[in-house]
Formats: C-alpha cells, structure tokens, sequence
C-alpha cells in the first residue's frame, strides 16, 4: 500500500453551465481503520476558487498552508484577486518545487469567473503535472478509478445548478461506495455566479 | 494477487539457490472485461474482445464469452490460457453430465460446478475472472461472478476484469440506486439492459486502455441465445 493512500479520500470537481460542483468525500483513515468521519479535503481560496487535496492528510494540510501564504502574497503584491490559471500553475510550481522528495498528494484545482461565467478544472499529480479538465470533470484520489466510471458514463454537458448537484453527487457517491478508503458522506460545493451552496450528503457508513 | 504470486515463486527460487536463476513465471495478464445483467426472463452478457499483455494488444478479436448451454453463458477472462484450459475443462464436465443424466444441465448446477472446478486448483489457481449468466428454473435471469479460487455468489447485475472497477459503480448507480430516494421506474426491460451494457463499456473503453475494440453480447431468453456486437474505441 503506498503512502498516498494511507489516509484515503477522493475528490472530484464537475462543471456545468456557468456552475461548478466540488466534492470530497469525509473520510480520514489510518489505512484500514477509520480515525476522522468528518475531513474536508476542499480548500476555499475564494468564494469562486477551490482547491481539493487529496492523499496524505499531513501533506495536504502543509500544501495548503505553503500555497494559502503564496496566494495571499501575490495578491498583495498585484492588488488583484488570483484566477483559477495563476492558482493552478502556483500548485503545480510548489509541487515541482520538491521534485525530489514529493508531497504524497495530488491537486485538484476548481475555479468559476464570476463575470462571464466560465469554469475552469485542473488536476495534476503528486510532482506537478497538469491535465487540464476539458471533458467537464476531473478527479483525484483513492477511488480515481470508480470515479472516473462513473463521471465519464453519468456526465452531461451544459447541466444547471440542480441537475449538476444530481449529477455530481451520484457519481461521487456510486464511486465511494465501492471503495473502503473513501466514503462516511459528502461535502459538494456548488459555485454559481452569485450563490455558493455547501450541502452535506449522507452516504453508507461502512 | 497476481503481483503477491510473482514475488511469492521469485522468493522461492533466490533463496533455494546461491547462482541466479531465472524466475518461474507461470502466470500473464491478458486483460478483458465482463459485465452481465439479469432481469425477468432474461439476462445479458458482454464482454470486450481486446487481448493484452502489458501496453502491446495481442488481438482485437478475442471472444470471451462461450455458449454451454441454451440457457446458460460462462465469460472468463484474466490469463488467456488459463481462460481456454477452463472453459475445455468445462466443456468435458458438461458433456459427462449430459450422457449420465440425458438433460441439459441447469444454469444454478452450472454455477456450483464452475465454483467446485475453480476450488480443486486452489493451490495452483487458473488465474482467471469468471461470470456465469443464464436463466434459473423459473426462468429468471441470473449471473453468478467469481473470484480465481471459486469464491461465488449469485448477483442482479456484476461487473468483473480490468475495468470491472469503471463498470460496477455505474451500474450500482443506474441498476442497484442504492443513493436515490425516487421510486425504482418500472421494470428492466432487456431494450434497457443492453443500452445500460453498452454505455458502461464504452465509458470504461474511453478511459481503460485495457478495454476496447468489440463489445460482444449474448442475450439470453426463453427462446434461445442471440449475439450481437458492438464497436468500442480501438486506440
């Protein structure tokens, strides 16, 4: 069993018509044994941008305070807010930064521009590495690989708000249960231009 | 299991002997899929007919699903020759028990024997995924997955092989909606289960590479077994 699953947990970020769903799952384990039903593994940046760490909670909860003091500084220094591009590459330069000797934790990055309504998903691996979400979703974690079954079958482009939550809440909740290290319930995010939802879902508990 | 087999015979030959032997390898993974769904009076089973070993494709034309019986289809798919040598083994069985009974044999007879066949290796398994679906005595649909050492259990719907983890949420999502508070539809009508087989292997072709080029599917009813095939990516 590697390191980046010791905890487990799974991410997943979906875009829909001028709205995004981000979703984790509450997960926090020590390999087999369940120690935390409540973990989020999503960061707010900004009302419109998200990041989800997945993998070693310790490393995670390092990246995002390192990555939280780079946003903060370069948004003092630009006097402007960062956008989803800068947030991505910021990651993925903090990630590469420790080429040798890595974080055990992927990135998913999920941002909304609140003025023409664009969504923009990134997820990238442990060193860096970007893939940029044009299929409409990306994913990341223990159970990546049911994840990926189900969002590339239940998928659809251009999905409202609700019909997004839907969407995005089966999928992620159909993937963990059939994965032991991710599941115990869900946080999803939906990003709209002028709202932002946080619904708490509850999942098999086993 | 495959990789804890390897290691297992590699720790065997270094420590019985002080000069480097080659390491004894009786096993390959040759990929493929299979995912069957029962209903009322029917039950349907695909499989793709990619064969691999590693990233190189041995055939685009590898059928994984065998007819036993009008009633009953085995699928297997894992170590291709281990796959061959079982369904022969099978075949042999099934005929004996033709002659000595002079009936067919039922699909949940079939089931126990497969598990029974699978078990009697259990110390040099085949080392293969295998699903059994057919139509029980009442005629209804039923599928029957198992593991290499003939660890069975009977299912409505079963996903199994190199994307039998892409496959199976999705059908516990559309088929099992164990996360959904709305009323089960109406009846699963094989129209339905074929459209549901269909979506979930071209999903998983699009993003396994272990998966692709045909989907072949063997609809079993009342009537007879019919096939079908399908295009999935090639690349």
């Amino acid at each position: 069993m590697s390191i980046e699953s010791y905890n487990g947990g799974a991410v997943m970020a979906m875009a829909g018509k001028e709205c995004l769903a981000v979703v984790c799952d509450k997960r926090l384990g020590a390999r087999l044994t369940t120690i935390g039903m409540n973990h989020s593994k999503i960061y707010e940046i900004n009302p419109y941008l998200y990041v989800c760490l997945p993998g070693l909670a310790t490393d995670a909860l390092t990246v995002y305070q390192r990555l939280r003091f780079r946003v903060n500084m370069y948004e003092l220094k630009e006097s402007r807010k960062i956008s989803p591009q800068v947030l991505c590459s910021m990651l993925s330069n903090l990630l590469y930064e420790h080429r040798f000797g890595n974080y055990f934790i992927g990135g998913v990055v999920a941002g909304l521009d609140p003025a023409t309504g664009k969504t923009y998903l990134y997820a990238m691996d442990c060193l860096g590495a970007i893939t940029i979400g044009t299929e409409g979703f990306v994913t990341g974690g223990h159970c990546e690989e049911q994840l990926y079954g189900t969002c590339e079958a239940l998928y659809r482009p251009d999905l409202g708000p609700e019909e997004l939550l839907e969407v995005a809440s089966q999928a992620f909740l159909s993937a963990c249960d059939r994965d032991a290290g991710s599941g115990w319930g869900a946080f999803v995010y939906i990003v709209t231009k002028n709202k932002v939802e946080l619904k708490s879902l509850k999942a098999r508990m086993d | 299991m495959f990789k804890e087999m390897q290691s297992l015979a590699n720790a065997q030959m270094t420590d019985a002997s002080p000069h480097k032997v080659a390491g004894f390898y009786p096993y390959a993974d040759n990929g493929g899929t299979l995912a069957a769904i029962a209903g009322d009076g029917f039950v349907v089973i695909g499989g793709d007919t990619r064969l691999t070993t590693g990233y190189q494709i041995y055939s685009r034309e590898a059928s994984k699903l065998t007819k036993l019986t009008d009633k009953t289809i085995i699928g297997s798919c894992g170590c291709w020759c281990d796959s061959l040598t079982f369904t022969k083994g099978l075949h042999i069985r099934l005929q004996y028990y033709l002659y000595e009974n002079n009936k067919p044999i039922s699909t949940n007879a079939t089931a126990q024997l497969v598990s029974n066949m699978l078990y009697q290796k259990r110390f040099f398994p085949y080392y293969v995924s295998t699903i059994v679906a057919g139509l029980d005595a009442d005629n209804q649909g039923a599928v029957y997955s198992y593991d290499p050492v003939g660890s069975t259990e009977r299912h409505r719907y079963r996903a199994q092989g190199t994307a039998g983890s892409l496959i199976q949420p999705f059908l516990d999502c559309v088929l099992g909606r164990g996360n959904q508070t709305a009323p089960e539809p109406e009846k699963l009508t094989k129209e339905q289960a074929m459209i549901y087989l269909k979506d979930a292997f071209m999903s998983a072709a699009e993003r396994e590479i272990g998966c692709g080029d045909f989907l072949q599917i063997m609809i079993v009813t009342p009537q007879g077994v019919e096939e079908e095939r399908f295009k999935l990516r090639k690349d």
